[in-house]
């Protein structure tokens, strides 16, 4: 530590060369972590949204496909389930012109609110929504981006289905993550056999919640199996490794992001190691001085090297600061893109800012060594006959 | 009078080590930005490509994808009649109706995707006539036969001539592999409408339709025509229109490469300054000698500006080569690039470093030169003969 003032005045002997070599770690610090924002937005999402002791059940054969909502009785009936609740997509848009803005599900009113237990949508809304039969329950998220207030009549012209529905918003589901739009599959049912269709006698997804984690696996099993030979095969798979393959299409772009963080780390190593080394260059004749006059060469290695280190880790813990203040920025921007997936929530994590700083840390050990290593070796009384 | 060229080249060869850290610095800024840059374009020209100018696109009014539109049986039959619809020889409406249906396809490396299926009549390849059958033969209706878009074939497992594809409820065998200039219809599956209906219990056959306008129709006229026909809700929009909308969502990936380019691209020019500050600090002597015999301040400045200029150009060429290879490497390892456009079906893309993300990388290389070089050869530039001299 008694050096550290021995060390400071190294580096800032050449303020410009500093402060390029520390601005240009900082800026790529700050890029790799903004990168990584990205695939660790996505595990992060898989991890705290998603349940591992909520299974979903879908056809087979695509989403699309739909299974009879008679399954559901039979899930509710296996030991282990606490309770199941469909998803009928309704496709309703708010206005035709925009399309369908936010997603919205036919739902079990009865079921919803102990499935999705950790949306933490309170007693009161959920009692209201089984009470009220044109009811919805709706993401905070979207009210807020559609203007809604609990309480409001809104119409939606249904897309997946012929008809078209007035709502009675009766409460919100505390999720900034789940925009969705729920109501009474009832509801649909009877509109349906108003307009003289059949009633709604499919789901599109079946939730399961399961009691016990070690039992997930068996109750996958058996769901499956029991609808093996039926009309419409199930794939069951925990919620986690659904929205997992959900989103496995964006392997490659995650693929590309990596390899491109990669290369700008590999960008910082470079730069720093030009910088030590050009600085360690132009003080040989010092060195051998310092050396002449008694320090010891692992003292001369080590200054050296702790040169390095701290001028990267500076650098690279200005970088992590830059990038978290960034993505506080954009966070409010960011908004509802499916296309991007959970590619969409930047938001870099203490634990990114951290990796950020090691990697800095690290960049700064492994740019020092050579040169300090030189440094260290080169004969005193060769270099000072070369300077003197 | 100028320094000659080889003042500054030769220098950029005596100090090897530094050069080639520079280079790579640059090269490495250069490849990170063009491999996302083209990702981006790769995409963006994927799906803008689909769609024809002289097609429109016929869905339910409200639907913003084929996915989601249902066409009723007697619209379709009405507006492939309407006037400005191109005919066929035979004096067929080129009207094509088309069921789209998006069921899970598994991937050679064990994931899941939702592929966009789309149920066709023979009619769709002469309204789609940029769509070729490049291997095999159109399927035949009724058969449980299949054409599968060439990048949806090297993607997903059973999607190759000759195999049998699984998907939906039924197997279906691959009778052929087409091409469509790269376009987004290349990562789809095409069968017989009726097949693709009865498999997936859809009540009506059809979820859109494509018409292909007469030449020299008025394409406006036939859209107000359809869009105000008060018997059905429906929407007509140009085919290429429908397409380029639906490349939005690439728009704020265009946002993170520009920003990444802009970050990279600051870091590298600190980087090149730092190693030209040093040159000019070790050249103090030669510098002082060349303004003592009479070479002027510009030419000074110019030959450190053409030493920092040509190690973003060596930065670039490297960089280019590499971001190429590495490409070519990730896509074909990957088979193509999955990306899931707003429909929520993969589109699988081919990563191309095209022309544009190369002119990109050299406007980067060019700043990162000129930024680069400009304070240290103002520094050298500056220098006064006398004291240069002394100190050495």
């Amino acid at each position: 530590m008694k050096y550290l003032p021995f060390i400071w005045r190294q580096l800032t002997r050449n303020k410009i060369r500093t402060a390029l070599t520390a601005g240009a770690i900082a800026l790529a610090v700050a890029l790799v972590c903004l990168l990584l924002t990205m695939p660790a937005g996505m595990d992060n999402m898989l991890k705290k949204l998603a349940s591992n002791t909520r299974l979903v059940v879908v056809n087979e054969g695509g989403l699309v496909y739909g299974l009879p909502y008679s399954y559901l009785q039979k899930i509710r009936a296996m030991p282990g389930v606490v309770e199941a609740a469909s998803w009928t997509w309704y496709g309703g848009a708010h206005d035709l012109d925009k399309g369908v803005e936010f997603p919205n599900f036919a739902v079990d009113p009865e079921a919803i609110g102990v499935v999705f237990e950790d949306y933490n949508i309170t007693p009161d809304a959920l009692e209201a929504f089984r009470r009220t039969r044109n009811g919805a329950i709706v993401g905070r998220g979207t009210l807020r981006t559609m203007n809604w207030k609990i309480g409001d009549e809104v119409a939606l012209k249904g897309t997946a289905w012929p008809v078209d529905l007035t709502f009675k918003i009766v409460g919100e589901i505390p999720n900034d993550r789940a925009p969705h739009f729920w109501f009474q599959r009832e509801y649909l049912d009877q509109a349906l056999r108003a307009a003289g269709r059949n009633g709604l006698q499919t789901m599109g997804i079946a939730w399961v919640r399961v009691d016990e984690a070690s039992r997930v696996d068996s109750l996958l099993r058996e769901i499956d199996d029991t609808f093996r030979n039926s009309e419409s095969q199930t794939a069951s798979e925990t919620e986690q490794s659904y929205f997992k393959n959900f989103f496995s299409m964006l392997q490659g772009l995650i693929t590309v992001i990596l390899l491109v963080t990669g290369l700008v780390a590999l960008c910082i190593v470079f730069i720093a190691a030009n910088t030590a080394s050009m600085s360690v260059r132009e003080r040989f004749g010092e060195i051998a001085v310092l050396k002449a006059v008694g320090f010891s060469r692992r003292l001369i290695f080590g200054t050296l090297l702790a040169e390095a280190v701290l001028l990267s880790t500076l650098g690279g813990a200005a970088g992590a600061l830059v990038s978290f203040g960034i993505t506080q920025l954009l966070r409010g921007a960011s908004g509802w893109n499916p296309s991007l997936g959970p590619l969409g929530g930047f938001v870099v994590s203490q634990a990114i800012a951290v990796q950020g700083l090691f990697l800095a840390l690290f960049v700064g050990m492994i740019s020092g060594v050579v040169p300090a290593f030189g440094a260290a070796r080169r004969g005193v009384a060769e270099t000072l006959r070369e300077v003197f | 009078m100028p320094l000659p060229l080889r003042y500054p080249l030769g220098n950029l060869v005596a100090r090897r080590a530094r050069t080639l850290l520079t280079v790579s610095v640059i090269a490495l800024v250069v490849v990170a930005t063009t491999l996302f840059g083209s990702l981006v374009s790769s995409l963006k020209r994927t799906l803008v490509s689909t769609g024809d100018p002289r097609n429109l696109i016929v869905l339910r009014k409200g639907s913003t994808n084929d996915g989601s539109s249902i066409l009723p049986l007697e619209a379709y039959q009405s507006v492939r009649f309407f006037e400005g619809v191109a005919r066929d020889a035979a004096g067929e409406p080129l009207a094509s109706p088309e069921l789209v249906v998006q069921p899970f396809f598994h991937t050679e490396s064990g994931g899941r995707e939702n592929v966009l299926v789309r149920g066709v009549e023979k009619i769709a390849l002469a309204v789609h006539d940029d769509v070729k059958i490049v291997e095999g033969r159109m399927f035949e209706p009724s058969k449980h036969e299949a054409i599968v878009g060439r990048g949806a074939s090297g993607r997903y497992i059973g999607a190759k001539l000759g195999d049998t594809l699984k998907f939906g409820r039924g197997s279906w065998s691959v009778v052929g592999v087409f091409e469509s200039a790269g376009s987004s219809f290349e990562s789809e599956v095409w069968v017989d409408a009726r097949e693709l209906a009865a498999d997936a219990k859809r009540p009506l056959p059809y979820s859109g339709l494509r018409l292909r306008a007469a030449d020299g129709a008025d394409m406006d006229a036939l859209i107000r025509r359809i869009d105000g026909d008060s018997r059905w809700a429906l929407e007509a929009s140009r085919e290429s229109e429908y397409y380029a909308k639906q490349s939005e969502s690439a728009n704020s990936l265009y946002l993170i490469v520009f920003g990444l380019a802009i970050l990279a691209g600051i870091g590298a020019t600190f980087g090149a300054t730092n190693t030209l500050y040093a040159a000019v600090q070790s050249r103090r002597a030669e510098i002082g000698t060349l303004r003592a015999l009479g070479f002027s301040k510009a030419s000074i400045l110019f030959s450190f500006l053409v030493e920092s200029i040509c190690v973003a150009a060596a930065g670039l060429l490297v960089g280019a080569a590499v971001a190429a290879v590495l490409g070519h490497i990730v896509s074909s390892m990957l088979g193509g690039i999955g990306f899931g456009s707003s429909t929520f079906s993969t589109s699988v893309i081919e990563l191309r470093v095209g022309a544009g993300d190369l002119v990109a990388a050299a406007v980067l290389a060019a700043l990162i030169g000129v930024f680069g070089g400009l304070a240290p050869a103002l520094r050298a530039a500056r220098l006064r003969p006398i004291e240069a001299l002394r100190k050495a």
